[in-house]
């Protein structure tokens, strides 16, 4: 290269230098001071949206669920309430290792292979935000043991919840039913605005009785804390002042008796069936039982697939609720309403039929249990003879009778708050015109039977419970009440209701009919209270769950298999001569309706009676002389 | 110390007068801007010395050192180095390209034995050198547009394509940006750098859709609209910029940056820094600093300015372009003014490798005004 460089090329060089060198730190400066114009813009002129911005991202609203509202027997005897339930939550996000943590916790708690599946596919199913309760109802122990060991378990962090308990695990289970984990169906059928709270990990809503019905009552209100949460959501500090109270769910109070509820599901044993009562100066149901149940919190904890099979396929069917959705032919019991609308109709009590045990009519024999001989219409029901009822439906028709029968609550969903009642059926021309296109015409030959409350006729417990209640009344078409407040609302009383539009010695002569049948008629060796002065009033019905003749022969009283014998039903009240509860009770294919229905009414009934203090009085002062 | 007597020959390169000579403005801006960032580094550790703090400054303490040692080493010293340094950091980057340390999918480390280098880094100040010296030796008309610019260009091309291929985007463009600066400040015609910059524009968008990589590419197009994607590529953007704005005027105090004790603010140790403290310190704090670095700037400048070797003008003035693209590429994109690339705030940011190349080459800005009177010899 030329070693000779010219000063005046060296001063060019320099002085270019300069000035480049001068405009570079001008640009420079430019650009630092297009950086402060930036600061300004972001830091003074628009400080208060990022601050807005910076607080979203610090502070979290964490839902605190609202404790579930208590559910009370008329007494304030708790049937369902909330207990402290010391749980396992995860948090997941992309980097959990679901299997490596279930692993790890499986050490730590007792977890068996088929929890372990079932919880993979919870957490698979979880929305990705929402924490997942994976371990529930831990031991203090398991508890603080998981707590020492957090630092293996990323993502697990400790809570005590709480979770529901049925002190009386099965004597409520359908009427009260119980709460379980919310499912997406449960989410998607809230529609778009579900509350955020379902998705609170272990949350629970109702799936059944009044727990379902009653579910936005009981559930309450979420309230919020606000806390601090850092990048990974993980809390670092709470801000109490920043928090909202939640609004517990209401207290619902039944109109339902503990101690005659439990004595319904002792006397039951292993029988399956339905026990109603009423009370029949107010309408207040105070017992509901269907036979057999279940333990409501093994809902709350979750079933297993094996265990839910069991309860599923056992054949006396312990998933329904018997009382509102076992719908049979009232047999006998109906009898009552037969007479009543003879009896309106202008019928003379003292009319006699002879019974030979068969009667001819119509081109076939029509039979009876057995010769009754002649009776006259109290004796009719006092005995329950089939012949005197077949010629008294023939002189009436059938829509006579079924106008009666529906003025005694029959065919009819009786309001009570919770859902899946049956309506049953009474049948009349209009029905069968409407039901049977081909054959629209009610035939003379169908009458009988409908005189003897077979046929097309379908009841179900609660129904016959306030057909029995209407009677033992007399004066009101009582409607029965389950509910008898919800919070601080008191529900309508039953006897806020119409007047029966019957005569009251017709009614009068019903009852005294019914009470001849625990005196001397077809209950009289099965009835009886043992109460001195007490009585109860009755009637007995069977009602053919088969035909007597054919491939499946059903079997008539209580010989035979088990599921092809007749159901029995009872109606009753007490006492007798002053009625203050009324109940049905059916027990499925128990045989004769007065050897299998009768005592455990009268077993349900004294309890009641015993309860009362006015019949307590009556019972304990010496008979006058 | 009066003129008169450091005119005396022999009396320049006595130690003591020497270390009279050093730029003690410079040294007290940069330590300044280092203690800011220790306290910062202390402050979103959880007012801890570790892990950053400590080490910080120790570093700092260590280069200073290093640099009033190296600012006294003769500018002959330099010069003759020049291309040795500028060849080895260039083989190490062929090193890393073959056997270099991956962190993060791209290629930057090279482990010797317990000392991890960043070639890259090193390159900035061998280049820087390297340019010095060729220009330093080429007449201002061939500096101005001629055949000889091909060597510059190699010089700097090479290096700026080995880092792309690491892939570091933004030290490559750094490394490009500063060459070229230094050719412009040599002498570089106008009018050719006016087709240079046309040239960028055009080709630019083109290598965007071609040739980078596809997070590369994401980050381009984040920062061109942030709010696409919110909680991926978006996010590093947004939430710095929610840092700097909910700082307000006088910040949230130190300790109390929700932002990035929270960890909301990706990478707030290093290329994140600024944002740590313009939300803890507030526009107050953000300006101090930007004057800081702005007054660092005019110093250094300065210094090239009065600088008797043209060599030594280049050397000075390429350090200060290498110290003020980082400060502003930092800063427009901490700001959501440019898309995110790894470019650190000098003396700010935590980082081992950015402090020694920084400290060096204010060894080098130190050593030039020491012997801005001396006459490099081309030899």
């Amino acid at each position: 290269m030329d070693s000779a460089l010219f000063l005046d090329e060296v001063n060019e060089r320099q002085g270019l230098f300069q000035r480049r060198a001068f405009l570079f730190g001008g640009l420079a400066g430019a650009g630092l001071v297009a950086l402060g114009g930036r600061l300004i813009q972001l830091q003074l002129v628009e400080a208060g949206r990022y601050q807005l911005l910076s607080e979203h991202n610090q502070f979290q609203f964490v839902l605190s669920p609202p404790p579930r509202g208590l559910i009370l027997d008329r007494n304030g005897i708790v049937l369902a309430s909330n207990r402290p339930d010391f749980r396992l939550l995860l948090a997941k996000d992309e980097t959990t290792d679901v299997d490596a943590i279930l692993a790890r916790l499986a050490q730590l708690v007792p977890l068996d292979a088929a929890h372990l599946r079932r919880l993979k596919d919870e957490i698979e199913d979880a929305p990705r935000k929402a924490p997942v309760a994976i371990v529930e109802d831990m031991t203090w122990e398991e508890f603080s043991g998981v707590n020492v060991r957090a630092p293996e378990l990323p993502g697990v962090t400790a809570d005590v919840g709480e979770v529901r308990v049925y002190p009386f695990s099965g004597a409520f289970a359908h009427v009260v039913g119980y709460v379980a984990k919310v499912s997406g169906k449960d989410i998607s059928k809230t529609g778009p605005n579900a509350d955020p709270i379902l998705l609170n990990p272990g949350f629970r809503i109702g799936k059944q009785g009044v727990e379902k019905a009653f579910d936005l009552d009981l559930r309450g209100k979420a309230g919020a804390k606000k806390v601090e949460v850092d990048v990974k959501g993980r809390v670092v500090s709470q801000d109490s002042r920043g928090d909202i109270p939640p609004t517990p769910g209401a207290p619902i109070r039944l109109t339902l008796d503990a101690d005659i509820q439990n004595r319904a599901l002792e006397v039951f044993g292993d029988d399956s069936g339905a026990a109603v009562m009423m009370d029949c100066r107010s309408g207040d149901v105070l017992c509901m039982l269907s036979a057999p149940s279940f333990d409501a919190n093994q809902f709350v904890k979750g079933l297993t697939g094996p265990e839910y099979r069991a309860l599923a396929e056992y054949d006396r069917k312990p998933l329904f609720n018997k009382a509102l959705t076992a719908n049979y032919p009232p047999g006998s019991t109906f009898k009552t309403m037969v007479a009543l609308a003879a009896l309106e109709r202008g019928f003379d009590p003292a009319r006699v039929y002879v019974c030979n045990r068969v009667w001819n009519w119509g081109g076939r024999p029509w039979h009876c249990d057995k010769a009754h001989g002649a009776l006259d219409l109290k004796g009719a029901i006092a005995h329950s003879c089939d012949i005197y009822f077949y010629q008294t439906a023939l002189l009436l028709g059938p829509d006579h009778i079924a106008e009666v029968a529906r003025k005694f609550g029959l065919g009819e969903i009786h309001d009570i708050g919770i859902p899946g009642q049956k309506p049953g059926l009474v049948p009349d021309i209009a029905y069968k015109r409407r039901a049977f296109p081909r054959d629209p015409v009610w035939h003379a030959g169908e009458t009988p039977n409908l005189g003897i409350g077979q046929g097309y006729l379908s009841v179900n417990a609660l129904q016959l419970c306030v057909m029995a209640s209407r009677l033992a009344n007399g004066v009101t078409a009582l409607k029965p009440r389950l509910v008898h407040s919800i919070g601080d609302i008191v529900q309508p009383s039953g006897v806020e209701a119409p007047a029966l539009p019957f005569a009251r010695e017709h009614i009068d002569f019903i009852r005294s009919a019914m009470g001849a049948v625990v005196e001397f008629g077809t209950a009289s060796l099965y009835a009886q209270l043992n109460l001195g002065p007490i009585k109860m009033a009755g009637k007995t019905g069977t009602a053919q769950s088969h035909n007597y003749t054919g491939p499946t022969q059903g079997a008539h009283g209580a010989h035979g298999a088990w599921a092809l014998r007749d159901h029995a039903w009872f109606i009753a009240y007490a006492p007798a001569d002053a009625p203050r509860y009324a109940m049905s009770v059916l027990v499925e294919h128990g045989g004769f309706g007065a050897e299998a229905s009768a005592p455990k009414a009268a077993q349900i009934m004294r309890v009641a009676l015993l309860k009362d203090p006015e019949i307590r009085a009556r019972i304990e002062q010496p008979a006058p002389a | 110390m009066t003129v008169s007597a450091i005119s005396r020959p022999g009396e320049r390169d006595r130690l003591i007068v020497k270390l009279g000579q050093i730029d003690w403005t410079l040294c007290l801006l940069l330590t300044a801007i280092t203690g800011i960032g220790a306290v910062m580094l202390y402050s979103i550790a959880g007012a801890s010395w570790s892990p950053w703090a400590a080490r910080h400054l120790i570093l700092y303490g260590v280069c200073f050192v290093v640099m009033i040692v190296l600012a006294t080493v003769d500018l002959r010293v330099w010069f003759a180095l020049a291309y040795p340094i500028y060849g080895v950091a260039l083989l190490m980057l062929l090193a890393v390209a073959v056997v270099g340390h991956s962190t993060m999918g791209a290629q930057r480390w090279l482990d010797i034995g317990p000392i991890r280098i960043q070639p890259s880094e090193i390159i900035k100040v061998g280049l820087v050198l390297a340019l010095a010296r060729f220009y330093h030796a080429l007449p201002a008309d061939r500096a101005k547009w001629s055949w000889w610019l091909l060597i510059p260009a190699v010089l700097i091309g090479f290096p700026a394509a080995l880092v792309a291929h690491q892939p570091d985007l933004g030290t490559a463009v750094l490394i490009a940006a500063t060459g070229g600066l230094m050719m412009v400040l040599s002498g570089l015609s106008l009018r050719v750098v006016g087709v240079a910059l046309a040239f960028v524009a055009v080709a630019v968008p083109l290598a965007a859709k071609f040739l980078l990589k596809p997070y590369q590419n994401a980050r381009l197009f984040t920062f061109l609209n942030p709010e696409a994607d919110r909680s991926g590529a978006g996010y590093h953007i947004i939430q710095s910029e929610i840092a700097l704005g909910s700082g307000g005027l006088l910040g949230k105090g130190l300790g109390l940056g929700t932002q990035s004790q929270l960890n909301f603010l990706p990478e707030k140790s290093t290329d994140f820094i600024f944002s740590s403290m313009a939300e803890e310190l507030g526009f107050l704090g953000c300006a101090t600093v930007l004057l800081l670095y702005g007054a660092v700037i005019f110093v250094t400048l300065r210094t090239a300015a009065i600088a008797y070797s043209h060599f030594g003008r280049l050397a000075a003035s390429g350090v200060t372009i290498t110290f003020a693209l980082c400060v502003l590429i930092n800063g427009a994109m901490v700001m959501g003014l440019a898309p995110v690339v790894g470019v650190p705030m000098p003396l700010l940011s935590f980082g081992g490798t950015v402090m020694i190349t920084m400290m060096a080459g204010f060894a080098l800005v130190l050593s030039v005004r020491v012997h801005r009177y001396s006459e490099v010899t081309r030899g």
